[in-house]
């Protein structure tokens, strides 16, 4: 049976709900950004300030300077998941399954076989925003697929307002035109290896013979033709059931509160955690370290992870500075673990400027062909140095 | 009414609101496991016509239409609903740009003269004021040039006036048989147009109707003696006053619709020039 997959999606979710408390905000250029902080960068902006050259992630001064008249707000996390939290709860009566993302406005909604209960799964979709629109004030884009991977690229197309609706079969026919950092699941290396080769649309790629391909994209083929073909099996999450995780846990045989030791512990799950996260085709927008002192007392810290990533390199330094945080007590520990969540499709796009969209390169291209090593000679293989995981991208062998 | 009083029918077909239900599988009407892509090349061999719902929820896309047309036998027509951001949720000032993108949109589907109708169904709380009056006038220039049919929620618009101006502009007043409750339009035999007639069967679950389910809404199974007034009597006066007709069953719950497209097909052919199914039945 075709599936039936809703993907709700409130653009600009924090500046929406900004919008909500004050309507002032309306067809004004938004930023979300925390005010009075010196080095302070862009969380969410609305369409306008985007259309100015304003990003996430950039610093709020270069992004105050694109134009004039900005508005900017701080955020307001607790508003968002509350936004959220209306959201869900909307969509509540109409599947057990949903999955929420993580205070950023999406949702998808598997209506498979409800439409004797509900009608059409196109018309609950319909529903579905306009209940938004009345109660919450939003207006959520909606989409209809067949899978996740289909619904979400349908949602892009027609952002920041407007619906979609995937006939099941017609998933080439939308893709075929569009180009491949619009794919979730289609990550910057990919694009940096196509790139070269003229390669900058699914049906550019898709009508390559797979042998080729391998050449160019090595152990992605697969993954890059499944994505460029919109398939997608990953099933929407029951409600409730905890978001996708990864979580490595480490028992010292005996406590220790050296940093050495600590390092030592963590770099191999940092590596671990970074390999699985690839593997699911995800990036992680937050780690976490918890551990557990000789005295039984826990204590978990968490960081955010800007930009999302799944590489080892990237995740190396919030991973030991949470464990800083984790291990402030002066006591020993006896077990910690490490937790990458909020877990999203890695952003195609390359960074803006010219220095990071290197190193971003050059880090992708060293954890792809650690990864390749690892899969032919085993994982313990190959792996960081201590000191150059630290700072430089390079490796002991 | 329509001064033109063709003798016969070209074309009367006889159809579903919409094809593609899922539960339909379960209940007979498409094979157990029928794949949605393959839904309207199997409602094609039992049926002439159908009306494209989607179209209401969503503006209506060239290459889709164009990816449809294979799909079915030549002489398969389709009637599109008109997008509800022009009837249902009308943006005041954006409603012109869409009625162009409509138009864009269904586009494959008149040049391949395969489009029937554009069915405008305006909401139940559409009457007739001053206002409503001016934007459906605007409408209807708008969309000049396409086979339109009015379809009225609200009994205001049964007056004398307003079929004069649909007549007087050839569109075609959409023939509603819907539950006997107050403030709906009534079930009223007006032809406007000598091109084309049009009837919508909604049922008639009068505890439904309001009940804002769609699932409950339209839930129900017309009887023989219900269709038979209108295969006797209705659709044969009407069809002495237009050249084609189309008539469709909204009753989709539970494959209700195409049972009852079937048995009022089976009751025309005995009592006029009966639709003619275009190829074998699927389930045989």
């Amino acid at each position: 049976m075709d599936r039936s997959i809703i993907h709700i999606n409130v653009a600009d979710f924090a500046v929406a709900v900004e919008r909500c408390l004050d309507p002032c905000l309306v067809q004004r250029p938004v930023i979300i950004a925390p005010a009075g902080a010196a080095r302070a960068t862009v969380y969410d902006m609305s369409e306008e300030a985007y259309r100015a050259g304003v990003r996430k992630g950039m610093p709020l001064r270069r992004a105050l300077r694109l134009e004039r008249g900005m508005t900017v707000r701080p955020p307001r996390p607790a508003r968002y998941e509350q936004a959220m939290a209306d959201l869900l709860r909307q969509a509540l009566p109409y599947s057990p399954l949903i999955e929420p993302g993580d205070r950023d406005g999406h949702l998808f909604v598997d209506v498979t076989g409800t439409s004797r209960l509900f009608g059409p799964a196109v018309d609950v979709a319909w529903r579905l925003r306009r209940q938004a629109r009345k109660t919450l004030g939003l207006d959520p884009i909606w989409s209809l697929a067949a899978n996740k991977r289909v619904a979400k690229v349908a949602s892009r197309l027609v952002k920041p307002q407007g619906e979609y609706i995937v006939a099941p079969g017609d998933e080439a026919a939308l893709l075929a035109p569009l180009p491949l950092w619009l794919i979730p699941g289609i990550e910057a290396a990919d694009l940096d290896r196509l790139h070269p080769l003229n390669l900058d649309h699914v049906h550019q790629v898709i009508g390559l013979d797979p042998v080729h391909l391998q050449v160019v994209l090595g152990h992605r083929t697969a993954a890059v033709l499944e994505a460029l073909r919109g398939e997608d099996h990953a099933p929407v999450l029951p409600v409730g059931q905890a978001p996708p995780r990864v979580a490595l846990d480490h028992t010292f045989a005996t406590d220790t509160h050296t940093s050495t030791d600590l390092h030592a512990a963590l770099r191999p799950l940092v590596e671990t955690a970074g390999r699985q996260l690839r593997q699911q085709g995800r990036v992680a927008r937050r780690i976490g370290i918890m551990v557990e002192h000789s005295d039984g007392r826990p204590c978990a810290r968490q960081l955010r992870v800007e930009p999302p990533s799944a590489n080892d390199l990237a995740l190396w330094p919030p991973a030991r500075h949470v464990l800083t945080l984790a291990t402030a007590r002066r006591t020993r520990i006896r077990h910690m673990r490490l937790i990458c969540d909020r877990l999203v499709y890695p952003p195609a796009q390359l960074p803006l400027f010219e220095t990071e969209r290197r190193t971003v390169l050059r880090q992708e291209r060293l954890v792809n062909a650690l990864d390749r090593i690892r899969k032919r000679f085993g994982t313990q293989a190959v792996g960081f140095a201590m000191e150059q995981m630290a700072s430089a991208p390079s490796i002991k062998l | 009414m329509a001064d033109a009083a063709p003798s016969t029918v070209d074309h009367l077909r006889v159809g579903t609101s919409g094809y593609s239900y899922p539960e339909w599988c379960a209940n007979g009407f498409y094979p157990p496991g029928t794949s949605a892509r393959e839904m309207l090349s199997l409602y094609a061999r039992r049926f002439t016509a159908t009306e494209l719902n989607y179209t209401w929820y969503q503006m209506p896309k060239a290459a889709a239409m164009e990816r449809m047309l294979p799909k079915v036998p030549p002489g398969f027509g389709f009637a599109a609903k008109l997008t509800r951001t022009m009837t249902h949720e009308i943006d005041p000032q954006g409603w012109p740009s869409q009625a162009v993108q409509f138009r864009e949109g269904i586009a494959p589907l008149m040049q391949a003269g395969r489009l029937l109708a554009v069915l405008v169904q305006l909401p139940p709380a559409f009457d007739r004021a001053d206002t409503n009056r001016r934007y459906l006038a605007r409408l209807l220039d708008a969309l000049a040039g396409l086979p339109v049919a009015v379809e009225f929620r609200h009994r205001s618009w049964a007056v004398d006036p307003v079929f004069t101006e649909l007549e007087k502009r050839r569109v075609t007043l959409v023939t509603v048989d819907v539950p006997a409750l107050p403030h709906l339009f009534p079930t009223l035999p007006v032809v406007t147009h000598p091109e084309l007639f049009y009837i919508r069967f909604h049922g008639r679950n009068a505890r439904g109707w309001r009940s804002g389910n769609m699932q409950k809404q339209f839930d129900y199974l017309y009887s023989d003696a219900e269709l038979a007034s209108w295969s006797r009597d209705t659709i044969p006066r009407m069809a002495a006053r237009a050249r084609n007709g189309i008539i469709f069953f909204n009753n989709h719950v539970r494959a209700q619709a195409p049972r009852n497209a079937r048995m009022l097909m089976a009751q025309l052919a005995s009592t006029m020039d009966p639709p003619q199914p275009t190829a074998a039945d699927p389930s045989r």
